[in-house]
């Protein structure tokens, strides 16, 4: 276990900065996810951690140590590909053990590590095959196999999961979290997955053209989104954005009158953003015209068009209601958030 | 319809070229007086001529066995030589990505600009100068030179297409540049090195002019067999049964190892 500290560290290909003074505090024993769409730099913070990536300016420091100019061997860290990088030609003991092997320890020790960390993944039976003869889910586990045998002072994770059908990335979401919960071990895990990110981290960070955008706990970011972007990144379905003026109190959009808790200046533009499942359906409120319905048993998306915006209505349970029928939909001022039209800031209710 | 016109093709194709494997049969299985009778069988088919070869009774077969360990010899070193230069150079400049390590093998590539033959002389001079000549590692030498440049295109091709990642895990597992090598880089390049090798080995096997020029009585069967040429009454059926014995080892080599060649040499060719 150990901290990780990023201090203004940037970094540029050739004339195109993809990293602008990232700091980032990390705590021992914390699962921290870096999310963001491709290109926003997580996956090359991630390898200037494992040492993969020169680091272009600023710190970065491993449990105090800055490891700016530290081989990644001598970094104490261990890695998980998103394409698992297993040694074909070994088998999936000698892929475990190999780092120990390199390390010139003793047979019995990497028998036992290696033995250890099979249980913990259920690898037990598959020790004697190449990974040529296992399938997607259990390379993963080969391969974070591979990283607990080693038992290093930070896990990094680079997007492990996006090889995987979805059934598996559920599956194998769980099985690293657990695996974290036992092993305790400082966690950085990398990908683009939003969904992978709010269930998975004790701490999200939200990138964007390489900037962290917002930083916090899962539901903190759900629930009081710092822009638009982390608003819009956060949730799926995605929040429904549109724009409004602020007039006596409620903001008008879409021809009605949308409630907040905010106290704008009267008449300031603004994005207002309510997410689907605070736009249940009522007996009366704002008038929707449904295009299409959805039903996934346990709840129903509604997709429905006001004026000319087309919004996402999320409902418990199941609804009778059809394509073209007219419903009222109530949103609660507690559960809208407000951004400023220009800077895309959330504007604090007081 | 289109695989009878493809028979119509292949058919010649096979003729041409089994016809003259054909006639080095034919007179290696006929006795000297046969030998010119122009049949497409022998009256009395006979194995003698090889019994010949083999117990060297023959002027020119005095040294037939010394010969052939002298091919056997060039050929294995040129093999392992090449396979060492190509093996070395492919790594650096695909997976270390050594500076200026393309414009290397671009360079080494354009030296098959000049034809072989006419840097035969300058490597005479140059042998003569460094006291090889009539040594077998001139013969070596000059053979890796013309080997490497194709041996290291392939090999760096194929290893281009190794997983980055693989070298980042070791990396990360702590291996350095050595141990990366010949704990990954080399099992994984097995089937390109098969078939390198054997390039470079068969390329040695079949050379004549440059074992010509550069030994003169420790010579290789390829320059003995020239030599029946030198009178005019040649033996010609125990050239001929001594030339399909020089075929078999590359035949074999190669049918052992078809998999690799076809595989190997064609694993770089395009980029996947």
């Amino acid at each position: 276990m150990a901290t990780v500290a990023f201090r203004e560290v940037h970094k540029s290909f050739g004339a195109t900065k993809v990293l602008h003074g990232i700091s980032l505090d990390i705590a021992e024993g914390e699962f921290v996810v870096l999310v963001g769409p491709s290109g926003c730099g997580k996956s090359t913070l991630l390898r200037m951690l494992a040492g993969l990536e020169d680091i272009g300016g600023g710190q970065i420091a491993i449990d105090g140590r800055v490891v700016n100019d530290v081989d990644s061997k001598d970094r104490d860290i261990a890695m998980v590909f998103q394409s698992y990088a297993l040694y074909p030609h070994m088998t999936v003991r000698d892929n475990m053990g190999f780092s120990l092997k390199l390390r010139k320890e003793k047979q019995n020790l990497i028998d036992q590590r290696v033995a250890n960390a099979a249980k913990i993944l259920n690898l037990e039976p598959y020790l004697a095959r190449y990974p040529r003869e296992l399938s997607g889910g259990q390379r993963q586990r080969v391969a974070m196999g591979r990283a607990i045998v080693r038992d290093p002072k930070v896990f990094l994770f680079d997007e492990p999961l996006s090889n995987l059908d979805a059934k598996l990335r559920v599956a194998m979401r769980a099985e690293i979290k657990a695996l974290h919960q036992r092993l305790k071990t400082t966690t950085v895990y990398v990908t683009h997955d939003q969904i992978e990110a709010m269930t998975m981290a004790d701490r999200i960070a939200v990138m964007r053209d390489g900037r962290i955008e917002q930083l916090g706990e899962p539901l903190e970011l759900y629930d009081r989104p710092a822009n638009l972007f982390v608003a819009q990144f956060i949730g799926s379905p995605a929040m429904n954005v549109f724009d409004g003026t602020i007039r006596n109190g409620s903001v008008e959009a879409l021809g009605s009158r949308w409630p907040t808790a905010v106290r704008g200046a009267e008449g300031q533009q603004v994005k207002y953003g309510v997410r689907p499942e605070h736009l249940e359906p009522a007996a009366s409120g704002i008038a929707a015209q449904i295009i299409v319905v959805e039903p996934m048993g346990a709840e129903t998306e509604l997709v429905v068009k006001i004026a000319d915006a087309t919004l996402t209505v999320m409902t418990r349970g199941r609804s009778s209601a059809g394509p073209g029928e007219r419903i009222f939909l109530a949103p609660q001022a507690s559960h809208a958030h407000l951004f400023d039209a220009a800077t895309g800031l959330r504007i604090q209710p007081p | 319809m289109r695989e009878a016109r493809l028979w119509l093709i292949a058919i010649p194709i096979l003729l041409w070229t089994l016809l003259p494997i054909y006639h080095i049969f034919l007179f290696s299985i006929s006795t000297k007086d046969s030998a010119f009778s122009g049949a497409l069988w022998p009256a009395k088919p006979t194995l003698h001529n090889f019994g010949t070869v083999f117990r060297q009774e023959h002027f020119y077969l005095h040294d037939f066995w010394h010969q052939i360990w002298n091919s056997v010899w060039i050929a294995c070193a040129t093999g392992v030589l090449t396979l060492v230069v190509a093996t070395t150079a492919a790594f650096a400049i695909s997976r270390l990505k050594v500076k200026g390590g393309r414009v290397v093998m671009n360079a080494a590539l354009f030296t098959y600009f000049i034809p072989a033959a006419f840097l035969a002389v300058p490597m005479y001079k140059a042998m003569g100068t460094y006291g090889l000549l009539n040594n077998r590692w001139s013969l070596v030498l000059a053979m890796v030179t013309l080997a490497s440049p194709y041996a290291i295109w392939v090999l760096k091709q194929a290893s281009d297409r190794l997983p980055w990642e693989l070298d980042e895990a070791a990396r990360i597992d702590g291996a350095t540049p050595l141990q990366l090598f010949h704990l990954v880089y080399l099992p994984l390049m097995m089937p390109s090195l098969v078939a390198i090798g054997t390039y470079a080995l068969l390329l040695a096997w079949n050379e004549y002019l440059y074992a010509f020029l550069l030994l003169s009585n420790n010579i290789p069967l390829a320059v003995g067999l020239g030599h029946f040429l030198a009178s005019d009454d040649s033996p010609w059926e125990l050239l001929m049964a001594t030339a399909l014995i020089y075929a078999v080892p590359p035949a074999a080599i190669y049918y052992a190892f078809r998999r690799y060649m076809v595989g190997g040499l064609t694993a770089g060719a395009v980029k996947t």
